[in-house]
This record gives C-alpha cells, sequence and structure tokens, in this order.
C-alpha cells in the first residue's frame, strides 16, 4: 500500500465507514433490472417441463396467440437457432434453451410466452399444451455413473494405506449433505433490447464480461457490440455466476420481435433454474497416533449433477491443505441424473466438504480422548502449505483457534456428552476449523483524476451486496489522497475495463490488486505532463503519489504540482491510468497464495423431550488477510453464519422420486433460518495483511458459512452423545 | 390475464345471495390464502366477494363466551384482554400462528377455512390429488411428505389442516354461526370440518354461499389455566409439525378436568377426546400422559416422512400436560 497517510480522516482503508451506495438503496432510487422499462418493451415468461426425461411430440400454441396481449409464443420450433455456448470457468454454461425437444430435467425450459403485460404472459403459459414422449428419467443417485470431474484431480501425497496401518486410532464414516438452493431476496430476470447487431441487457448476473462474452458467441454478433447493465442485484449467492438459459430467451426473443423483452423469473422457477448446491456424500477415514498426531486422511466424495452439466464439485478441495498429515488422498466424482442444474452456492464444496471432515475429526478426537480443539491445534500446518510445501503467504489459523477459545470460554467446556444442563435443555459446545481457498482472477479498472480535484474509479464489476462500491471506494481514496466522497466508483457495466465475476471470494482482492496498478500508471501519466522546470520531472511512477489534488513527491510530500495546473497545461481536462491483477507466479514468489482461515464456537440447547434446538451462542473468527471496511466485512461473516444455520438445519431442497419435480419450491415450504433462528453473533478479525499480493485481502464472502454447520454438527454431538452425519438435522432426530 | 368479477356488497344477505347465485363465485375475506392459490393457478374463481366491508368485524365479550366476528383479524383477537386472561391458549396459538403481517390481514372466519399447504395440492401441474380433482389419487402418499396429517386420513388424501388457532378454539368447544341461502344455522367446531378419510374433496360442511358471521367461543371457568405449545423446524413462520392446546383445572395434584386438542397431525383440527377422559380425575402421572398421547395417536396412518409425527405427538402432549399441571394457576 502507497498512500500517504497524514491527511484528516485517513487512511480509509481499514475504516467501517458505512456503505456508499446505502442512501441508494435505502431511498428507492438504486437501480435493479426489474425496475428496468423501456419503449415497446414486451413481457416474456418461461414455461417448463412436467416430465425429468423424454421428448415433447407436440406443442400447440396456437390458440395462445389469440389471448388478448399475447404476442409470440415460442418453442424449440421456432426459437431463433442459437450457437453453442462457450465454456467459461466456474461459469459453465448451460445448454442453449429451445434448440430441440429433448427433456433432460423436470422444470426446463421448453417454451416462452411473450405477451404486453407480465399477467397475461403468465396466463397464456398456463395454457400451454405439451405432449410428451416420456423416457425412464435417472434420478436416483444410486442408478447413476460417478464420474471424475474435469478441473480436480484425485490427489494422493505419502501412502494413505500405510497410515491407516500405524494408526493408534482410527475413524471412518459416511456423511451426507442435502440440496440448497441459492435465495437471493431479488429475483433474477433481464431485459434485452437490440439496435440491429448491438444487444443491450440490464441483467441480475455476477460477472458482466462472462455474459457479455456469451451473448456475442450465441447471438454471432461482435462482443463490442453487447453491453451487459448491472448497477444493483438484489443478491446472488452464486446464482449470478453463470449464464442461464433465461438470459438466452429473452435476448432470442427481443432479437425475433424487434423490441425490447423483459423476463423476470418467479421464486419457484429460482429453485430450478438458477443453480443450487447439490446434495453430496463423503466418506471420510482418518488415523491418528495416540497423541493426536495426524498418520491419514482419506475423504472420497460424490456429489449430484444433471445429464448436461459437468459438475461444481469442490467437494474435496480443502482436505488436503489445512493440515500437516503426511498421507492423504481425495478422490471426488460426480453423478449424472436428470436432474436440474447446480451451480456454485456460498462456499461451493468448501461448505459440504469441511462439514464432513471438520466432523469426522470430532469424532477422532473422542476416539482419541482428546479436546477437539487440542486435535486441531496438533495438526495445523501453520507454516507450510502441505501440498506444494511452499509457505504460506498468511496462515493464522492457530490463532483463529484460540481466540475463539478464549472468547467463548472452551475451557469451562465439560468433553463428556449430555454432561452440561440447564433447565432440563442439554447444552452442547461444538468448534470447527475453517478455510476457504484464495482466488484472484483477471481484472481491469481506470483511475481518472479531474481537473475539478475529484476521481473515477471504473471496472466491470458488480457489488453483489458484499460491499464493493464501498471498499474500492476506500482504497482508491487512501491511493489518490482524497476523501471518499471524491471518488465515484463506477461498476455494473460491461463497456467498463473488464473485472472478474463477484466469486470465489476473489473479486475485493482482485479489483484492488488493478486499482493498485492503475494508480501506478496513473502517476506514470501524470508525470508525463511535467515540464523540465518542474522539481517533478524524471521521477518515475513509484517516486510520487496523489494527495488533496496534487502530485508529491513520495519523499517529500512538499515538493509538489496542483494535478490541475498539469491538465490545464497541455489543455487536458483529465488523466486515466489502466491497471490490472498482476499475478506472481507462487514457486517464483516462493510461497502459497493463501485463502482465508476460521475457527467457528457454537453453543446449542437441546430440549431433548421434543426435539428441539436452538443455537444460542456463536463466536466467529476469521483470518482473512486486510479487511478494507470492518463493518462490511462482519456483515459478511453474519450472513455467511445465517447461511452456515441454514445448511445445518433447515435448508433442503427436496426431488420427488418418482418425477424429478421439486417439492418444496417455495417459501412457505424450504426453510431458511428466520431472524428468531440467529443468536447473538460475535464476529472477530485476526492475521495480518496478506503478502502475496499489495492489497493484502483475502476474501471475505464465503468463509464465514466455513464451518459453521460442522461446530454445531459437533455441539449437537456433546450435546446429546448422538452422532448426526446428514444435513439438515431435524426435530425427529433429536428427540430423546 | 384470468378475469373476474370483484363485487363488494355492504350487507351479509347480499354477499350471500351474490355468490349463492353464481356457482363459481366466492367469498374474500382477508386474502391470506386465496390471493396464493389463485396466483399458483389452483382455485380460479369467476366472481370474488370482497366481505370485507361487511359489518362482522369486532368483538363482543359476555360473562361466558366471546362473540367473535368472522373478519376480526388473528391480531384484533389476540390483542384483546380477556383472551389473555381466561383463552392463554388461544393467544399463544395467534401469535405462535402467523407473522404479525399475516395476523394484521387473516380473519378469524378464513384462519377456520384455510386450505390445505399440501404442496402436491397447491401446484396445478401435479394431476394426481383427490382433495383438487376427485378421484385423481394422491401424488404426497408416495411423494415428499413431512407438513402432512397422520389422522383422519388414508392414502386417499394425508392434507394437513394447518391452522393453529383453530385448536384450542376446538377445545373449548366454540360454535360458528352460518348464514346460509336458506337461513341462519350455528355449527359446533366438532361437527364443522371433515376428514379427509371421510371424503378426501370436501372440507367442511359449509354449501355454496354459505358464509361464517361469527365465531362464539366459551371462556374458560376461572380456576382454570390453559397453553399452546407448537413445535417446528424453525424458531418462526412455520407451521407446526405438531402442538397441543391444553386447558385445565387443578384440585389439589389431581385434574379436576381438562380439555386436549391437537395441532399438526390432523387432517382436521383434532380434539383428543379419549386422553381427556384417561385423565380426567386422575393424579399427575407422566406415564399415564404419555399412555394418553399414545392412544389419541393409535389410529395413525403414516408414510415414510410423517411417522416421526406419532411419537412426536405424543411428546407434544406430554410436555404440554406437564406444563400445564406444573404450572401456578
Amino acid at each position: 500500500m502507497t498512500a500517504i497517510q497524514s491527511r484528516p480522516g485517513a487512511p480509509w482503508v481499514g475504516q467501517g465507514i458505512d456503505r456508499v451506495d446505502g442512501p441508494h438503496k435505502v431511498t428507492g432510487t438504486a437501480p435493479y433490472a426489474s425496475d428496468v422499462t423501456m419503449a415497446g418493451m414486451l413481457h416474456a415468461v418461461v414455461v417448463t417441463s412436467t416430465i425429468a426425461a423424454g421428448t415433447i411430440t407436440k406443442i400447440d400454441t396456437s390458440a395462445l396467440l389469440t389471448l388478448p396481449g399475447v404476442r409470440a409464443v415460442f418453442t424449440h420450433e421456432n426459437f431463433p437457432r442459437l450457437n453453442t455456448p462457450p465454456v467459461i470457468p466456474f461459469g459453465d454454461t448451460p445448454v442453449a434453451p429451445l434448440q430441440d425437444g429433448r427433456i433432460a430435467f423436470h422444470g426446463q425450459e421448453i417454451a416462452l410466452v411473450v405477451a404486453d403485460t407480465p399477467q397475461q404472459a403468465t396466463e397464456a403459459a398456463r395454457l400451454v399444451e405439451v405432449v410428451y414422449a416420456p423416457e425412464p428419467a435417472l434420478l436416483d443417485p444410486a442408478d447413476g455413473r460417478p464420474e471424475p470431474l474435469s478441473y480436480l484431480p484425485d490427489t494422493h501425497r505419502g501412502d494413505t494405506e500405510a497410515g491407516w496401518a500405524i494408526a493408534d486410532v482410527r475413524v471412518g464414516a459416511s456423511y451426507r449433505t442435502a440440496e440448497n438452493t441459492n435465495n437471493p431476496l431479488g429475483l433474477m430476470g433481464c431485459v434485452a433490447a437490440w439496435d440491429g447487431d448491438h444487444l443491450e441487457m440490464h441483467d441480475t448476473t455476477q460477472w458482466p464480461i462472462a455474459l457479455r462474452q456469451t451473448l456475442a458467441a450465441v447471438f454471432g454478433v461482435p462482443e463490442s457490440g453487447v453491453r451487459v447493465h448491472v448497477p444493483y442485484l438484489g443478491g446472488g449467492f452464486g446464482a449470478g455466476l453463470n449464464q442461464w438459459a433465461y438470459k438466452l430467451l429473452a435476448a432470442g426473443a427481443a432479437r425475433a420481435l424487434g423490441r425490447p423483452v423483459k423476463l423476470m423469473l418467479t421464486r419457484p422457477q429460482m429453485f430450478r433454474l438458477v443453480g443450487h448446491r447439490p446434495d453430496s456424500e463423503h466418506q471420510v477415514r482418518l488415523g491418528a497416533a495416540r497423541d493426536g498426531t495426524l498418520t491419514m486422511i482419506e475423504h472420497r466424495a460424490t456429489s449430484l449433477s444433471s445429464l448436461d452439466h459437468p459438475a461444481v464439485g469442490l467437494l474435496t478441495a480443502g482436505t488436503p491443505q489445512v493440515y500437516a498429515c503426511p498421507n492423504v488422498a481425495t478422490v471426488e466424482r460426480t453423478v449424472r441424473l436428470n436432474r436440474r442444474y447446480p451451480a456454485s452456492m456460498r462456499a461451493p464444496g468448501e461448505a459440504e466438504g469441511n462439514w464432513a471432515l471438520e466432523t469426522a475429526l470430532d469424532e477422532l478426537a473422542y476416539e482419541l480422548g482428546m479436546d477437539p480443539l487440542e486435535l486441531r491445534l496438533r495438526n495445523v500446518s501453520s507454516v507450510v502449505h502441505p501440498p506444494s510445501g511452499l509457505p504460506w503467504s498468511s496462515n493464522a489459523l492457530v490463532e483463529c483457534c484460540k481466540v475463539g477459545a478464549e472468547v467463548f470460554g472452551w475451557s469451562r467446556r465439560d468433553p463428556r456428552p449430555s454432561s452440561m444442563r440447564e433447565d432440563g435443555l442439554l447444552i452442547g459446545w461444538g468448534m470447527a476449523a475453517a478455510f476457504y481457498g484464495a482466488y484472484l482472477a483477471m481484472s481491469r479498472a481506470r483511475v481518472t483524476v479531474y481537473a475539478d480535484g475529484t476521481a473515477a474509479v471504473r471496472a466491470a464489476a458488480t457489488d453483489i451486496g458484499t460491499g464493493t462500491y464501498t471498499v474500492i471506494t476506500q482504497l482508491a481514496a487512501d491511493l489518490l489522497g482524497l476523501s471518499p466522497h471524491q471518488v465515484d466508483f463506477q461498476l455494473g457495466d460491461s463497456d467498463l475495463p473488464a473485472a472478474a465475476q463477484s466469486g470465489g471470494s476473489g473479486l475485493a482482492s482482485s479489483l484492488s490488486n488493478a486499482v493498485i496498478d492503475a494508480v501506478t500508471h496513473l502517476h506514470g501519466e501524470l508525470l508525463d505532463l511535467v515540464g523540465e522546470g518542474s522539481p517533478l520531472y524524471g521521477l518515475r511512477p513509484d517516486d510520487v503519489v496523489c494527495r488533496d489534488g496534487a502530485l508529491c513527491r513520495r519523499d517529500d510530500p512538499a515538493t509538489q504540482e496542483s494535478i490541475a495546473d498539469l491538465l490545464a497545461g497541455q489543455g487536458l481536462l483529465e488523466a486515466s491510468g489502466d491497471g490490472r491483477v498482476r499475478l506472481p507466479d507462487p514457486a517464483t514468489a516462493g510461497m502459497c497464495h493463501a485463502g482465508g482461515f476460521g475457527a467457528r464456537y457454537v453453543e446449542v440447547a437441546i430440549d431433548p423431550m421434543i426435539g428441539r434446538l436452538r443455537v444460542r451462542r456463536v463466536v466467529s473468527v476469521t483470518d482473512a488477510g486486510r479487511v478494507l471496511n470492518p463493518k462490511l466485512a462482519r456483515s459478511q461473516i453474519l450472513g455467511a453464519t445465517v447461511g452456515g444455520i441454514g445448511m445445518a438445519l433447515f435448508e433442503e431442497t427436496l426431488t420427488d422420486p418418482d418425477t424429478g419435480r421439486v417439492a418444496n419450491g417455495t417459501f412457505g415450504d424450504y426453510l431458511l433460518a428466520v431472524s428468531a433462528d440467529v443468536p447473538d453473533v460475535e464476529v472477530i478479525f485476526v492475521g495480518e495483511p496478506d503478502r502475496f499480493t499489495p492489497a493484502g485481502t483475502k476474501g471475505v464472502g464465503e468463509i464465514g458459512l466455513v464451518g459453521v454447520p460442522a461446530a454445531i454438527g459437533n455441539a449437537v454431538f456433546h450435546a446429546t452423545g448422538r452422532r448426526l452425519r446428514s444435513l439438515p438435522i431435524t426435530v425427529d432426530q433429536l428427540v430423546m | 390475464m384470468r378475469a373476474f368479477v370483484y363485487d363488494c356488497p355492504d350487507a351479509v344477505d347480499e354477499a350471500v345471495a351474490s355468490v349463492a347465485a353464481d356457482p363459481q363465485a366466492a367469498f374474500l375475506a382477508g386474502g391470506t390464502t386465496q390471493l396464493d392459490l389463485m396466483k399458483d393457478g389452483v382455485w380460479t374463481p369467476d366472481r370474488l366477494v370482497d366481505i370485507s366491508r361487511l359489518p362482522l368485524r369486532g368483538i363482543l365479550v359476555e360473562s361466558q363466551q366471546l362473540k367473535v366476528g368472522a373478519l376480526t383479524t388473528m391480531e384484533q383477537l389476540a390483542a384483546e384482554p380477556v383472551v389473555a386472561q381466561r383463552l392463554m391458549f388461544v393467544r399463544e396459538a395467534l401469535l405462535a400462528g402467523a407473522t404479525v403481517q399475516l395476523r394484521n390481514m387473516a380473519t378469524i372466519g378464513g384462519n377456520l377455512l384455510q386450505r390445505t399447504r399440501c404442496r402436491y395440492f397447491r401446484d396445478p401441474t401435479v394431476s394426481a390429488c383427490n382433495r383438487r380433482s376427485p378421484d385423481s389419487g394422491c401424488a404426497a402418499v408416495d411423494g415428499v411428505a413431512r407438513m402432512h396429517a397422520v389422522l383422519g386420513v388414508d392414502e386417499r388424501c394425508i392434507a394437513l389442516h394447518a391452522s393453529d388457532v383453530a385448536v384450542p378454539l376446538l377445545a373449548v368447544d366454540s360454535t360458528v354461526l352460518v348464514s346460509g341461502p336458506t337461513g341462519q344455522r350455528r355449527v359446533p367446531l366438532s361437527e364443522f370440518w371433515v376428514r379427509a378419510d371421510e371424503g378426501p374433496s370436501i372440507e367442511n360442511v359449509l354449501g355454496h354461499g354459505d358464509l361464517i358471521t361469527e365465531i362464539d367461543v366459551p371462556l374458560l371457568p376461572n380456576g382454570w389455566r390453559s397453553g399452546y405449545l407448537k413445535v417446528r423446524d424453525r424458531a418462526s413462520y412455520e407451521f407446526a409439525l405438531t402442538s397441543a392446546a391444553v386447558a385445565l383445572q387443578m384440585d389439589g395434584d389431581m385434574i379436576a378436568d381438562l380439555r386436549i386438542a391437537l395441532g399438526g397431525v390432523g387432517s382436521v383440527p383434532w380434539r383428543a377426546r379419549e386422553a381427556e377422559e384417561m385423565l380426567r380425575g386422575t393424579h399427575v402421572d407422566p406415564v399415564r400422559f404419555e399412555q394418553a398421547g399414545r392412544a389419541v395417536m393409535a389410529s395413525a396412518f403414516t408414510v415414510p416422512g410423517t411417522a416421526f409425527k406419532v411419537d412426536l405427538a405424543v411428546r407434544t402432549l406430554s410436555r404440554q400436560l406437564l406444563t400445564m399441571t406444573e404450572a401456578t394457576p
């Protein structure tokens, strides 16, 4: 970090300032895709299949065109032919919709009704008559064929069988997690409008650049002519990472009809058409010496996928990385079924894999007669990243564990199950460690300073509620020697410099490093304006900083030139610097780029007579590297904790075994944690800025969820003596 | 867009006549069930007769009973001081039954008439639903069942009546006053609902054009205590997995008299008369409480997803009996 921090109020980074976009949101002036209207705009509603496998033999829509307001009905027989969507990393694209009559899952898009109003389209969509030739659907995971994942190979180090053989204590068990559905408050949808070969789309994507790329390829138009707008979206949790079919449907219909088309999904459609966290099964074996030193870890996992979608996976990605065990093997498979597309959901894979591993470690601790915290501390590899042998760029997991234990009061825990009681309730204390891998993606950013002393940062990023607007504004204010109100961060427009997705907890890290690079280039641009007589003449970009509208010598800030004068001298009104993420090679850098670490401590109270469980206390300690804004980072951990409670106790998207239909796709039937389920959560950050990148951040969006389900499950065991290995843990499993 | 006629009459007779004259007409009160059903395409009336302007709002407190206008909201009834004094389990069921937003819209008459939350019933793309379409089958029996009934059901339909407040209202022998095309009549709640195993497509004894105008709720005598226990997965905003409404009068450590009804288990709110008879005049005995619960649940029809409810209902009742018998009046 290169800013001079002597200004009043600075440094802004590290301060918990309010969201800069907050006033827009609370006054209703923030524009969302659902708010967009255009002259001549039509409304589209998706019709979905009522079988899971087969083909459409007849779909009669002629009668619908006589209904009031109905402008068009598209099916596979008349929808424009589309090019195959490109493959995008972590954003695997579903097959193009309405290209043939094949049905691959219950609830698949099979027709699109376009009308003058959403109500007219909704009613007509209800009346579409379809005749199917059903085929036997592959619905039972036991019937599916496990396949390796293309991007997550099996891993081996050492010899796990030897590690098993020499172990003094061994545990092995199967664990299961349920399908969970991303449920951002904002329904996903878009408005598509064409002008010749130019397409504008207002959407709810978390990744505008990937959507631009997909739309251009699918419709065979230049990428330069496709523009995606997403200044605001109502959350995402990963559901906005993929280039879902609804976007292609709206764009295809708009092109065919020559009018703008708006398409908003319904809540039940959100359970079918924008991804989910798939069900997973895990077999974990652990061996340890009598003193608790791990001798082997084996983690085999399987998740479900759809016929046309490779997988999400990452169930085992974190398993080899945290503990200094010499013998580790991970094997991960996916099983394709006639099911809807899975996708990323907050801490995809890691949340599930951590549940299995950290529950197994708790079982091992009990087999050893050892404190679960002590077992973690004995095995954490805090200096070296075990798979690569390189030093971690940062790792405060031990501190997370110790600080959490201190704040929670862990030393007062009686380890015997069912030993802590209170007014007829069984009290359980559980803990789990957490890890979420580092992720940096290519991002560009442009920083511009103006003659009036203000500045702008521009990048085609999104703020899904995480605080991107705010933290980049803070960072730029420090780098430019300005106050946040003098900096305007513009995002959510694919015509801005290309930026990474809001995903993998990587956007803040990626973007901040691009902004730092852009400011260095801005220094170069400004130095290029300096005349020969200036005391700044001949300095290099790293020798200067911007401060209060002046370009200053870094080592002597009083030596400076007014930026307004520099611009005026050349007849300019602004100067810009473009930057991008510069990714060091870990081997050359001599370190492994670390992700976030954490420790979760949970207290549950269980009424054994009626199986009622309440989470009473959570202490969540996280090493996220540099925390750009502690208020917003705390909000991220709080929200993720709520998600973790939901995953542990409530959330389960159920599928009818015979038909493949989503059985509970509404907010009345699919249970999310409500406020009354969430206790006081103590959020603590520890650790130091990460040394791998200049910004020092490690991401805070997902790590907060990881570890919460295992800590809850481990607390349930402590309370009841009952080891529950399948999520969600519900009332009927807890009556005693 | 599906068109329908909307009427908003001022008088009960007018409203009744309006619905009675049109086989596709229906009353609309708070709308917290009906509008959902219309949006889901499950229920498609051609004429909605909005009764919100009828003079059926308010609570008349008499010495032995409450006369509750059918349009009284859940919130209004919960806030009535006499309910807190003499019908605590009604108040508790109301507060546990819905969020404050819903309580301010939903009416007591409408609450008694709420339709089942069965997701198969509420999805018109599911063809097998004997409740919606007689003799079409029951997708829930072979499907994903959890929020379903185990009493008063069979393989033809396992729809649950999910009301909370109906459970204590039944326990105190409330009566509804009905205005219909043929005049007024009084129906005890114990005879109001029709069990699914007595005909899955018929939910209650109301005929077309019949309108509940009032619910008469007897007050518990002085010296009685009552309470409502609701067991559910999450802490709020969910229907009961099981619930128990218990009112009783103690005589020393003996249960002099009591009333019990169960929720979350029946195709109709379930009066547990067997349990009342087993426990009336007996001493406080947890083993006997459990036996009484088992007697009520003996006739349960379960599917894999609902089997847990039998034991949970027994536990819920036992716990509430323990709480009520231990409490100081």
